[in-house]
């Protein structure tokens, strides 16, 4: 590996790893701009011009606060739960294409950190790390509510991973490829993998949801039952860890939505306007990213629509009705598969 | 190369959370006292730890997700190759799901899917 | 010492040191959140020997699913949060002595293998050549256990769902 590669990939993870900062940072904003549109109020507007500089403000306020850590915690634990919540939501922007490549003097600059071939388990995998975050503070806490909130959130993680991990079973069927790069460029143009399993994609979306813990899956910070949940002992930046946290995840969510049923960084008929390598690439990440806010705009909107779920109901929506259904739905792809000859 | 990127992000992670936490140690003032470091629960000192023993359900929603965990690990290589191999490995799914699903028939009309 | 040399060191000084925490430690649950970052670490070997389906699949079934386990029969028992007893000494010593003997058993029979190079290219572990192989019908297939495997992973549900009801029902 020559220097300019290192320098190159080194510059790249420190843009994603900034900009899933940046997004997150302005989704707290939106989320309460959004809440307010839907609830016919006017939402934060002293911080700076329509109150864009509140996110600043808030991350401020984070900073300064007093820090409480309970004498009845386990104090280690206390420090390294926000610290995998957060850890982890960080790791999953590696293998995301954000779009082609760019070609600088006949060289080839791909704009993803890495393609590792078995980039939806490592999405997976990272998911499923993703439970302890939740689970360590809230034991660490040792606090009711806490304990409560963590032991709800965990359950309902694994419950929606299987139904997850089975509807991404169905689309690789069709891709044969792990390869999250691969994925993204077979949806050349209109062939965007959403209308070919769109029962998949609703699936995956649900899912999605649930991994978040985004309403109306929010069971795990449910306030009228259990006060803050999991992170109900929390204070000053460890708070806004796991806040923070929740909201990269989302951004993540909604490109991982995009990349694998909405065709990633494709853009249909642009090529018969634009023939430059260079500048298809730019307008594909720029695409990319209008696909990106699109969904998180759509987590907002369920959020503040929907009513909350009971727990018995989340949990027969999870394992008496998707596991069963995705079960159903890849054998369904399968015969489909069978009968348009795809398979011999 | 992909291996050095990750390495890369591992630090940029673990930088970008030690950091936040140090600097938030660092510019926060503290006065703790002991009202401070009780558990909230409602106003009124707590009773009993909250370290209790908790329902077994959650514990048997664990296993059998555990049990459909390795199968779907099973089923990722499939997936993969099922256009290539063809109608041999489309027979061979079926067969391996449907035990499978077998087995969450039993666990519903055992009630385990039940939550209480 | 080169790079890639001091990432295994690294990595083998993670998994070494969690998993002697994870039996020393006297709190049951740091003892699992020890365990977990040493499975992690194994993940990263893994990962660092380009074993890259191997990795994920330890790390989905291990890290997401078995310490999950583990950590929700914590929450099952009476005394989470206290320290455990501490073992007797005589114990501790068998203890010791039989991990001991099982380290001796695994490196003398490394040393009796004698393990012979072949001319036969290696076959890249891929996920795509690991899903032919485990279809396959042939004799070097692995079709069958792979159908059995269901039928195991069938009786591992109905063993636990017979236990775990009969202890609700009592509960």
């Amino acid at each position: 590996m020559e220097w300019g590669d290192i320098i190159y990939k080194s510059i790249l993870v420190v843009c994603v790893f900034s900009v899933s900062l940046l997004v997150a940072m302005y989704s707290t904003y939106a989320e309460r701009k959004i809440a307010a549109f839907l609830q016919d109020r006017l939402g934060p507007n002293r911080a700076g011009p329509f109150g864009i500089l509140q996110p600043v403000a808030d991350g401020v306020k984070m900073f300064m606060k007093e820090e409480i850590i309970p004498d009845v915690s386990n104090k280690a634990l206390f420090i390294i739960g926000p610290s995998v919540a957060m850890f982890t939501a960080c790791m999953t922007g590696v293998v995301i294409p954000w779009g082609t490549e760019l070609v600088i003097g006949g060289k080839h600059y791909p704009l993803q950190v890495t393609d590792v071939n078995i980039g939806i388990l490592y999405l997976f995998g990272v998911v499923s790390i993703g439970v302890y975050g939740i689970m360590i503070g809230g034991w660490a806490s040792n606090n009711k509510y806490s304990l409560l909130g963590a032991i709800r959130a965990s359950s309902q993680m694994i419950s929606y991973e299987l139904a997850m991990g089975l509807s991404i079973v169905a689309l690789i069927m069709m891709t044969g490829t792990l390869s999250v790069r691969e994925i993204a460029a077979q949806q050349v143009g209109w062939h965007w993998n959403v209308l070919y399993q769109p029962f998949g994609c609703l699936l995956f979306m649900i899912c999605a949801f649930a991994e978040t813990n985004r309403a109306p899956f929010d069971l795990p910070e449910c306030e009228t039952e259990l006060v803050g949940g999991y992170h109900t002992e929390y204070s000053s930046m460890k708070l806004g860890f796991y806040l923070f946290a929740e909201y990269i995840n989302m951004f993540i969510s909604s490109a991982v939505i995009a990349t694998l049923y909405f065709g990633g960084y494709n853009m249909p008929f642009i090529g018969r306007w634009v023939h430059d390598p260079n500048w298809m690439a730019i307008l594909g990440t720029v695409f990319f990213f209008c696909k990106i806010f699109f969904f998180i705009f759509l987590f907002m909107w369920v959020r503040w629509t929907l009513p909350r779920f009971r727990y018995d109901q989340l949990m027969n929506l999870g394992w008496k009705i998707l596991i069963p259904l995705a079960l159903l739905h890849v054998a369904a792809t399968g015969v489909v598969m069978w009968l348009t000859g795809q398979i011999h | 190369m992909g291996a050095g990127s990750l390495i890369m992000l591992f630090i940029c992670g673990v930088a970008f959370a030690g950091g936040g936490i140090a600097l938030s140690w660092v510019l926060a003032k503290s006065s703790p006292n002991t009202a401070k470091g009780e558990a909230y629960e409602c106003g009124i000192p707590s009773t009993g730890t909250s370290w209790i023993q908790f329902n077994v359900g959650y514990y048997l929603f664990a296993l059998i997700f555990l049990v459909f965990d390795v199968e779907l690990v099973f089923m990722y290589p499939w997936a993969v190759v099922v256009k290539e191999v063809g109608m041999v490995a489309l027979v061979e799914i079926l067969i391996f799901m449907f035990i499978l699903f077998m087995g969450l028939v039993y666990a519903w009309k055992k009630g385990a899917l039940k939550w209480m | 010492m080169g790079v890639s040399e001091l990432i295994f060191y690294i990595l083998a000084a993670t998994i070494i040191g969690n998993a002697v925490l994870a039996v020393t430690s006297r709190k049951i649950f740091r003892s699992a959140i020890y365990l977990l970052f040493s499975l992690i670490g194994i993940a990263g070997l893994y990962f660092y020997m380009n074993y890259e389906f191997i990795a994920a699949v330890q790390v989905v079934v291990y890290v997401g699913g078995i310490v999950v386990l583990i950590i929700f029969s914590i929450f099952l028992t009476h005394e989470a949060g206290n320290d455990m007893k501490k073992p007797s000494l005589l114990r501790a010593i068998l203890a010791g002595l039989a991990s001991l003997g099982a380290m001796a058993l695994v490196l003398w029979t490394l040393q009796m293998e004698c393990f012979m190079p072949s001319d036969a290219a290696a076959v890249e572990p891929s996920v795509n050549n690991i899903g032919r192989q485990m279809l396959s019908t042939t004799e070097h297939g692995y079709l069958l256990p792979f159908e059995v495997v269901s039928i195991l992973l069938l009786a591992a549900m109905i063993g636990c769902i017979v236990i775990a009801i009969k202890t609700r029902q009592k509960a």
